[in-house]
């Protein structure tokens, strides 16, 4: 293993590296956002839902967590353009990983806010709360505590995910990085630098997530 | 209300194949667009891969320049749709892309997917080895036998595909490619064992280095291939590649297969057409 040469080849290919990894954060960013806002609804829907249409978001969640994100990059992709929605690589690509980033964060949301006892409710009804108050004053600050530790999981998970969009042809971090292996021939060593940068932004993430569950601690 | 849902169905499928075969003329729709929209990868050298100065480039790149060429006066009048060798049929399927260069290998099995072009090379396995090792050539290697090492990437039918041409060589299996050249250059292995196109690009770029054994098996032809139905637009892109490796444009197509293959071709023999020879 040369050093040196595993350098200077990083080094030559800086800019289309860079752009794969800017093409990995913005694709993470932009599903966990959106992913996250879709997800706190079907948590809402799947603990508050009544009938139907909680059976219909539960089907949703269910058969979105039981299929390969792999599968659903996939279908996104092909189905849509074959009923007539022509997405591009990448828009393909964000909407799948946003479809199942919400359906674990509603899963989050509904067994954090199910997991605080219901004489917290009780309570909150006999204040004269209304339901909105006492989701916003007394359920959300509680959930929110427990979701944190789970949803950093989740979103290191959508960084890791969004490498399976290079098989439709968005070049992220790993496909810029495999496009450099296929001209120098230098495999190990620079898949061991693409996992080490993936490393290094989910750690960020894990790091940021500690510091906000610091910040968001009930005083002991 | 069954019966309604089916006539509903199958009044839109009358209409959607009503509708695809009044727009089947896809040399016309890339013509009114006014540029290629091409399907290739980017992560195989000297096929289809991304330079030093981070272009796509490659023998795949060339004949898909080629076509451009044919449509637009103009190599450049081109969109490249990257996609991994998984997406070539499904891309072709879902009109995402023209037509795919992309080391294709014709098999019967693929040709009931998409339609093939005519051939724009032969692939098949060749054997590489040191220009100052102890064999001389593929000869030499056989009549070694079981003295023979010979590193090639991990198959399950690696032993078989060297055993074929090399009977009684030891076979060494390695991860990937850069690890079979190493094998070779440190010793381990006597010839390195792959596709013939990875060692003829390998040998350009290291010159003297290394020496062609000199004999390939286990052929698979490689063909562009279009989405199946439009017999004018697969006529047209058999008409670039025939004239690209016989006709107007064999100077462009042999440029091409020299700098990515280091052999230099001989123009086909003036007179009578060598396809009827």
């Amino acid at each position: 293993m040369d050093i040196l040469q595993t350098l200077d080849a990083i080094w030559l290919a800086r800019m289309p590296i860079l752009h794969g990894l800017g093409n990995t954060i913005l694709i993470s960013l932009l599903s966990i956002l959106m992913g996250t806002i879709l997800g706190v609804v079907v948590g809402l829907l799947l603990t508050y839902g009544i009938g139907l249409v909680r059976l219909i978001v539960r089907l949703y969640s269910d058969f979105l967590r039981g299929t390969p994100v792999f599968v659903l990059i996939l279908a996104c992709f092909y189905i849509l353009s074959v009923v007539g929605i022509q997405l591009s690589a990448f828009q393909a690509g964000v909407f799948a990983l946003t479809l199942f980033c919400s359906s674990h964060v509603g899963e989050i949301v509904r067994g954090s806010l199910q997991a605080i006892p219901t004489g917290q409710t009780e309570a909150a009804k006999s204040i004269g709360l209304t339901f909105f108050g006492t989701f916003f004053s007394v359920l959300l600050p509680q959930a929110l505590r427990m979701i944190l530790p789970t949803w950093v999981n989740t979103a290191t998970e959508i960084v890791k995910a969004s490498t399976l969009l290079s098989i439709i042809g968005v070049v992220e971090l790993l496909l810029s990085v495999q496009q450099v292996i296929s001209r120098t021939y230098l495999s190990l060593e620079l898949y061991f630098f693409a996992g080490f940068v993936f490393f290094l932004v989910n750690f960020t993430i894990e790091k940021v997530g500690r510091f906000v569950e610091r910040k968001v601690a009930l005083p002991t | 209300m069954l019966n309604n849902l089916l006539r509903l169905g199958s009044t839109a499928l009358v209409c959607g194949v009503l509708a695809s075969a009044a727009h089947a003329d896809k040399l016309q729709d890339v013509l009114d667009r006014g540029h290629l929209i091409a399907g290739t990868g980017s992560t195989n050298a000297p096929w289809h891969f991304m330079n030093e100065s981070n272009e796509l480039v490659g023998f795949d790149v060339d004949m898909l320049r080629l076509i451009a060429k044919g449509l637009f006066d103009d190599p450049d009048a081109i969109e490249f749709i990257n996609q991994s060798g998984d997406a070539r049929i499904p891309n072709l399927a879902t009109d995402k892309v023209d037509v795919t260069c992309q080391f294709m290998t014709v098999t019967a099995g693929r040709a009931q997917q998409v339609e093939f072009t005519v051939p724009y090379y032969r692939e098949g396995v060749g054997l590489m080895m040191m220009a100052d090792g102890d064999y001389a050539d593929y000869e030499a290697l056989k009549a070694a036998g079981s003295g023979v090492t010979v590193s090639v990437l991990q198959n399950v039918y690696a032993e078989d595909m060297v055993h074929a041409a090399l009977p009684e060589a030891k076979v060494d299996q390695y991860d990937s490619v850069d690890l079979i050249y190493q094998a070779l250059n440190s010793g381990r292995a006597d010839a390195a064992a792959t596709d013939q196109s990875s060692l003829s690009w390998f040998m350009k770029q290291n010159p003297d280095r290394y020496a062609d054994a000199g004999y390939g098996w286990n052929p698979q032809t490689y063909s562009c291939a279009v989405k199946p139905g439009d017999q004018r637009w697969l006529n047209f892109v058999n008409s670039v590649l025939h004239e690209a490796m016989t006709g107007v444009e064999f100077n462009t197509y042999a440029a091409s297969f020299e700098g990515w293959f280091g052999v230099k071709l001989d123009p086909p023999k003036i007179g009578f057409p060598i396809e009827f020879k």
